[in-house]
């Protein structure tokens, strides 16, 4: 009965309506603000920004803090080593989780219980145990200090990635793949013809969340990749912040050529991303 | 076209015992269907010839070879799946070809077979189409059709029609009795649904547990059926089933009395049985040989306690004061009402004699019977 | 599946278990025996105690592993309660132009810890930072952000909120989402209000995912390391400085391996700890 009084006077719900949607509003406003000043302080020169009064408009520096930007430290460089690292991982990483995730969900084998619990254990073991021993084994012992080959191969062991492509191949119908065991096709050529094209959508979800995660790495790349011919963009972030003196106009530049991009590609593939998350972390 | 020669077949998951020594032979160009409740491994065992699952112990040939190590893809058969499985991203025409292309077939005999089986299944002028433009009915002769190209030696159907929905199951039921003709092929099918299995199949295999409860035609399942399960798992609406007491065993003719019956019946059996007087029987009876038609010797009488008007029957379930009711299958216009104090009548011959264990006691078939199966039929049960 | 496949599955599989056994396994025993080692002479000497006894007595671990805590306690149950309103809010019918909301919160997802990181550190300078400029402009004093240690700890946590709030609100928005809507329906013929369904059917129903949540934010702040290397360089003083950065100061400016293991299995076994500690007392409700 209440429900229909509730349709009936939709006061209440009036009053709702607004403060949520201005809520949601100031809380839009103050979350995209970072993004928005970092376009701005990009375009002014560092007398403007040290002036200490508000900047709300775009300046015309950013060329010029682009160029010093340059001077300092390779960026262009830096982000194409960064699109290099991230693309290699990105792509081994789906090859190695693919695979092992198809095994997982359509082979019942010895050893696969305990392979699963192993992968779900190693989702709860921090990164970080790993990498003094890994820096110790790939960089002392292999001698792949400074190499692309160094910073891209902890990304191919990527549990997260078996785990939701297991699931992924889960959802498939076990009857197709069956079908195509009796139509006479291999085992690789059923994975490769019949699971890989239906798990398509599922797969650019992984690979841009893998794709960010390479981007975004900071620690290990900083350990490995030693040169600034090799280095990747958050570390010549790191490295400008370090210097004595901080030109803060052309760091905003480096800052927002590495993040403008993805912010587009968010706006473009949202829903993938959102999916690979929520996909990821649930089910 | 081969038969199925399967001998001692068993499988097991772990503990589990699902197939427990399964002995059929499946004539060439047979049509047979595996019929039981679920879990009972009708699919289990279609899944084992088909190659799918392993055979842990026994036998199976197909065309007298034997086939328990020869991969799935050579064992020219080919499965229908419940789900259809068709390939959702190749077109009708991919579908039908990727398994031909795997067998290195000629371009030309291909594109034959294809435009053939199309033909067939009225499925020519959707050949470009990708399953998800298709209706239920058109995957459902995609997924035929996909097995007919192979031309194998064995047709296997897994539920192929349970996804359907009513009208179009029974249209489909009718091609697929079509199709068996046309191809004249050995073709086995697992079904849960009795209507599919008596209508389609030469004989049907019915399974509980794992194991065969009976293998024979429709009419040998429903007018002797070789124990209890069998009679009570054939026929709709479920038989009518009484406990009995033997009170004379005149060689081939047994008089039992129960509490449903207002006099002793007597019951003609096909050999002369041995039942001491006292002895403890299951009588059962169809509901459609339940009417109420004064020519017949024995009556049930109790209150009517439900009517189900299923236009050419009436269902009435007859409070006798047992607990369960007896169900009478009357004419669509039969004149009862709720709460009416109604007798019906049957005939002695038309009701069957189980042991307590379960097993039929062999009974002479009534004349009607007879004459559908031929004399023959009679030693079978 | 089909079978006589014996071998089939582990090649599917062996490229990741070769990667892992090499990657992850080897390495996970290796520092663990590591952690026991004085890699400080020379050869590496066993010595069950000489890393892991140095933790307890190491006043700099201590405060480093303080400052961790610290934060997780500040940031983590405030950033949950705000995802928690975001994906309502998020979910619900009474808001517009729903798009703009999601790209303005989810979008830092997409954004580098090291590029965020910068853009905050420039946002909350002291001296000419935007939002000290802001605070000056409705009559507020400036806030020392990286001046003193209680704003540096503000700093991070906030940097640290806007930055992984979407990602939570994500993953709570799918748990919303699966939630059947039926039982809104028929509490509302119960005649309950939105507040009683959100305490009553949206909050139980969602506390697996918040639990979630909870761990993975959890680890992720025990590892805590690209926010205050570049925002604060652990300062003022150690105030901000992590039990990770500690690590890396231990393993990497004094190559102590063994004493930067012995802290990074600390951190593994905390997190775990941490993680059965929630499981049991929000996970065992769940269940009743």
């Amino acid at each position: 009965m209440r429900s229909a009084t509730k349709r009936l006077f939709p006061k209440a719900d009036r009053w709702a309506k607004i403060s949520l949607n201005f809520f949601m509003l100031i809380v839009a406003i103050v979350w995209l603000t970072p993004l928005w000043m970092m376009t701005i302080y990009a375009s002014h020169d560092d007398q403007m920004i040290f002036s200490g009064s508000i900047i709300a408009h775009h300046g015309g520096q950013f060329l010029e803090n682009f160029a010093e930007l340059q001077s300092k430290q390779d960026f262009v460089r830096a982000i194409i080593n960064s699109v290099i690292v991230a693309s290699a991982g990105t792509f081994f990483g789906l090859v190695v989780s693919s695979l092992a995730g198809y095994a997982l969900a359509r082979f019942k084998f010895a050893g696969a219980k305990a392979i699963f619990a192993m992968i779900i254990f190693i989702l709860a073991v921090p990164g970080i145990a790993i990498v003094i021993p890994e820096y110790v084994i790939l960089v002392r012992y292999m001698g792949l200090s400074n190499t692309y080959f160094g910073v891209v191969l902890p990304y191919l062991a990527n549990a997260l990635g078996v785990f939701f492509m297991r699931q992924t191949f889960l959802a498939l119908p076990q009857e197709i793949m069956e079908a195509a065991y009796l139509d006479g096709a291999s085992e690789l050529r059923i994975f490769a013809k019949i699971a890989l094209p239906l798990v398509r959508p599922a797969m650019a979800s992984l690979a841009i969340i893998l794709f960010i995660a390479c981007w975004n790495d900071y620690l290990w790349p900083l350990l490995v990749l030693t040169t600034e011919a090799r280095q990747t963009a958050p570390i010549a972030l790191g490295r400008l912040v370090g210097l004595n003196t901080v030109a803060w106009g052309p760091m905003m530049v480096g800052v927002t050529l590495m993040t403008i991009p993805f912010v587009t590609l968010f706006l473009l593939l949202q829903r993938q991303i959102v999916s690979g998350i929520a996909n990821g972390a649930i089910k | 076209m081969a038969n199925v020669d399967i001998k001692e077949l068993r499988k097991n998951y772990g503990a589990l015992d699902v197939i427990k020594g399964i002995n059929l032979s499946i004539r060439e160009k047979e049509f047979t269907c595996f019929l039981g409740p679920s879990g009972c491994g009708k699919s289990t065992l279609l899944r084992m010839i088909a190659g799918l699952e392993d055979i842990d112990e026994g036998t199976l040939a197909i065309g007298n070879k034997v086939m328990n190590d020869v991969p799935a893809a050579k064992r020219n058969i080919s499965m229908v799946f419940q789900s259809y499985a068709l390939y959702p991203h190749m077109t009708v025409r991919q579908n039908m070809e990727f398994g031909l292309k795997l067998l290195k077939l000629p371009k030309e005999e291909i594109e034959l077979r294809i435009s053939e089986t199309a033909q067939i299944l009225q499925l020519t002028p959707y050949l470009d189409r990708l399953p998800k433009q298709l209706s239920g009915g058109q995957r459902q002769r995609v997924a035929i059709g996909r097995a007919i190209v192979k031309r194998p030696q064995v047709f296997l159907l897994d539920e192929p029609l349970s996804n359907l929905d009513a009208a179009l199951r029974v249209s489909m039921r009718v091609e697929l009795a079509r199709l068996h003709e046309e191809l004249d092929a050995t073709m086995i099918y697992v079904t849960h649904d009795q209507i599919e299995a008596m209508t389609l199949a030469d004989r049907v295999v019915v399974m509980r547990d794992g194991q065969i409860e009976q293998v024979g035609t429709p009419l040998e399942l429903l007018h002797s059926p070789k124990n209890l399960f069998v009679a009570q798992f054939i026929g709709s609406p479920k038989i009518n089933s009484f406990d009995v007491e033997v009170v004379g065993n005149h060689g081939t003719q047994v008089t039992v009395t129960g509490q449903a019956f207002s006099k002793p019946l007597t019951v003609e059996m096909a050999n002369a049985a041995n039942l001491s007087s006292g002895t403890r029987l299951t009588l059962c009876l169809r509901p459609h040989r339940l009417r109420n038609d004064t020519n017949l010797e024995h009556q049930i009488t109790g209150t009517v306690q439900l009517i189900e008007r299923l236009g050419s029957e009436s269902l009435i379930h007859l409070d006798i004061g047992l607990p369960d009711p007896v169900i009478s299958s009357s004419e669509g216009t039969a004149p009862v009402r709720r709460g009416d104090q109604i007798s019906l009548r049957f005939s002695a011959q038309n009701c069957l004699l189980f042991d307590t264990q379960g097993a039929a006691l062999p009974r002479k078939l009534p004349a009607d019977a007879q004459a559908l199966m031929g004399t023959d039929a009679q030693h079978v049960a | 599946m089909s079978p006589k496949n014996r071998i089939t599955p582990y090649a599917f599989i062996a490229p990741y278990l070769i990667a892992f056994g090499c990657l992850w396994l080897i390495p996970i025993i290796y520092s663990f025996s590591m952690s026991f080692f004085n890699t400080r002479a020379r050869p590496w000497k066993f010595d069950m105690l000489h890393n892991w006894g140095r933790l307890f007595e190491d006043a700099l671990f201590l405060a480093t592993l303080k400052n961790t805590f610290l934060i997780i306690l500040v940031q983590v149950p405030f950033m949950l309660a705000l995802a928690v309103i975001f994906a309502v809010f998020l979910n619900s019918k009474l808001l517009f132009l729903k798009g703009i909301y999601r790209f303005a919160i989810f979008a830092p997802i997409v954004v580098a810890d090291a590029a965020y990181a910068v853009i905050f550190r420039l946002l909350f300078n002291d001296d000419f930072g935007f939002v000290n400029q802001l605070l000056n402009a409705v009559g507020i004093a400036d806030i020392a952000w990286t001046g003193s240690s209680a704003g540096a700890i503000a700093l991070i946590s906030i940097s640290l909120t806007w930055r992984w709030t979407g990602y939570n609100a994500v993953i709570i928005l799918a748990g919303l989402q699966s939630i059947p809507k039926d039982i809104y329906e028929a509490s509302e013929l119960d005649g309950a209000s939105r507040f009683t369904q959100f305490l009553y059917i949206t909050l139980p129903n969602l506390k697996p995912v918040i639990l979630l949540c909870l761990v993975l934010s959890t680890f992720g702040t025990l590892q805590l390391f690209t926010e205050p290397t570049l925002l604060t360089e652990g300062g003022p003083g150690v105030s901000t400085t992590t039990v990770a950065m500690y690590m890396y100061q231990q393993g990497f400016k004094s190559f102590n391996f063994g004493y930067g293991s012995a802290i990074a299995y600390f951190i593994v076994f905390i997190g775990l700890g941490l993680s059965l500690i929630q499981f049991k007392l929000l996970g065992s409700k769940s269940d009743a």
